[in-house]
């Protein structure tokens, strides 16, 4: 065989010496370059990712690998979606800081661990439910899951939505950079579909708190505090992560519609308010259920597309 | 002899790249394609439709949100995203979703696909006001 390119001595022995060193360094070292644990599926406004030690935040785009240790950032205003190989998937809200510390990938249900830092995200479990072990940890608590869909909030919004809940109550304390409120929302018992009823097992300060039921929620305030919980969350706490985790519903007015209204929940109507996001002082609360009051939730009124967000991409398939 | 030398700097470069190689492991075509297909909102809901329909309501679910990063004021989306939490046996959040939906212009037939999944349970409209 003759190769085309023909190197000189020198500089061969040189290119194999510097590969050998830099193999081995990695290979002690640990710095080979962390295993792919998914993909960046989706993208609104700021989102940031910091490779394993790295020290600069990048902005990520559609398609983008996500790698073992990898932090995800948002800004505000920003969402993103994760996908992992085994097609479960992170929806992740505004000021969020997700990291995906371990990853088993098998086509029927890796197993994992993540860290959120702050913020508010939504697992969905991919496929038909796996039997791997995954876990979610918070500052403060450790989300142990069986194939489920689980909402989890971090900090100051999740002080606000608990302060709304009467089985914690309007006075209860709460760190604002660690406090977790973290809910299970299915499938339950009655899913359709060949799929798994979830649970999550919530551990802190010591304490577990095993949740089966859709909108099940434990309350963690802080570093060494009791969980508080199960209680079943209320339809505006329920509102109000929804409004963290997806990009709230612009209002639209409802005098031209040409459609017969929706059937509907009256009884939810008369109770609550719109979800609306934050409540002026003209704007006292409504309705019988004072003790879940509105609450203001930290988060914007609008959304753009950020210029080259990487939601442009041509229809595929 | 030259030969040798040159492969013995290739290799060189080969090792010194070995490190980056996990970094651009391919994800599985069909993760790729799932990302692909919620690029629009059409292609997205159809995906989804297909996924309820094989029973995948939890894929579905993350599809939809897909969806929705794309585009925010996806209203359909919205809608069958909150008939799947119905499916999924998260009723109450499914009528968060539907309530914040009210007011929009949307078909019939599309708000029939959303809430007949909770309809055995749904509070019957008020009559008579």
């Amino acid at each position: 065989m003759t190769l085309p390119v023909f190197a000189p001595r020198p500089v061969a022995a040189a290119c194999l010496a510097i590969g050998m060193t830099l193999s081995l360094a990695a290979a002690a070292f640990g710095l080979a370059a962390p295993a792919v644990v998914g993909t960046v599926a989706a993208v609104l406004n700021e989102v940031r990712i910091k490779a394993l030690g790295m020290g600069q935040l990048r902005p990520a785009a559609i398609r983008q690998r996500l790698a073992l240790g990898d932090q995800v950032q948002t800004g505000a205003r920003s969402h993103m979606q994760a996908l992992l190989l085994d097609r479960s998937a992170f929806t992740v809200g505004p000021n969020s800081r997700l990291t995906i510390d371990r990853f088993v990938y098998d086509p029927s249900g890796g197993s994992f661990s993540a860290t959120v830092a702050k913020g508010a995200l939504r697992f969905i479990s991919g496929g038909r439910g796996g039997a791997g072990g995954r876990s979610i940890a918070t500052p403060v608590a450790t989300i142990g899951i069986r194939g489920t869909i689980v909402d989890a909030v971090v900090g100051e919004n999740a002080i606000a939505i608990a302060r709304g809940e009467r089985e914690v109550g309007a006075s209860a304390g709460g760190d604002p950079a660690t406090a977790s409120l973290i809910v299970l929302r299915g499938p339950g018992p009655r899913a359709q579909g060949e799929v798994t009823p979830g649970a999550i097992t919530v551990t802190a300060a010591g304490r577990s708190i095993d949740l089966d039921r859709p909108m099940q929620a434990v309350y963690v305030p802080g570093p060494g505090a009791a969980p508080i919980g199960p209680f079943e969350l209320s339809l505006p706490g329920q509102a109000r992560i929804n409004d963290l985790i997806l990009p709230p519903v612009a209002a639209r007015p409802t005098e031209t519609m040409p459609y017969p209204q929706p059937p509907s929940s009256d009884r939810y109507r008369r109770r609550y308010p719109p979800p609306g996001l934050i409540d002026g002082p003209d704007q006292p609360a409504r309705g019988p259920d004072v003790a879940n009051p509105r609450i203001p939730i930290i988060i914007p009124e609008e959304h753009d597309q950020a210029p080259g967000g990487g939601n442009d991409d041509p229809p595929v398939d | 002899m030259n030969d040798r030398w040159t492969l013995a700097a290739l290799t060189g470069v080969g090792l010194s790249l070995a490190p980056m190689q996990a970094a651009t492991a391919q994800v599985p075509p069909a993760t790729e394609a799932l990302v692909r297909a919620t690029a629009q909102p059409a292609t997205g809901l159809a995906l989804a439709r297909r996924q309820i329909a094989a029973g995948d309501l939890t894929l579905a679910m993350a599809t939809l949100e897909r969806v929705i990063l794309a585009q925010p004021e996806a209203g359909e989306a919205r809608l069958l995203h909150a008939g799947l939490l119905c499916r999924l046996d998260d009723r109450q959040g499914s009528l968060v979703e539907l309530d914040v939906l009210r007011g929009r212009d949307f078909p019939p037939a599309l708000w029939r696909e959303a809430t007949e999944p909770c309809e055995a349970d749904r509070v019957p409209p008020r009559t008579g006001e």
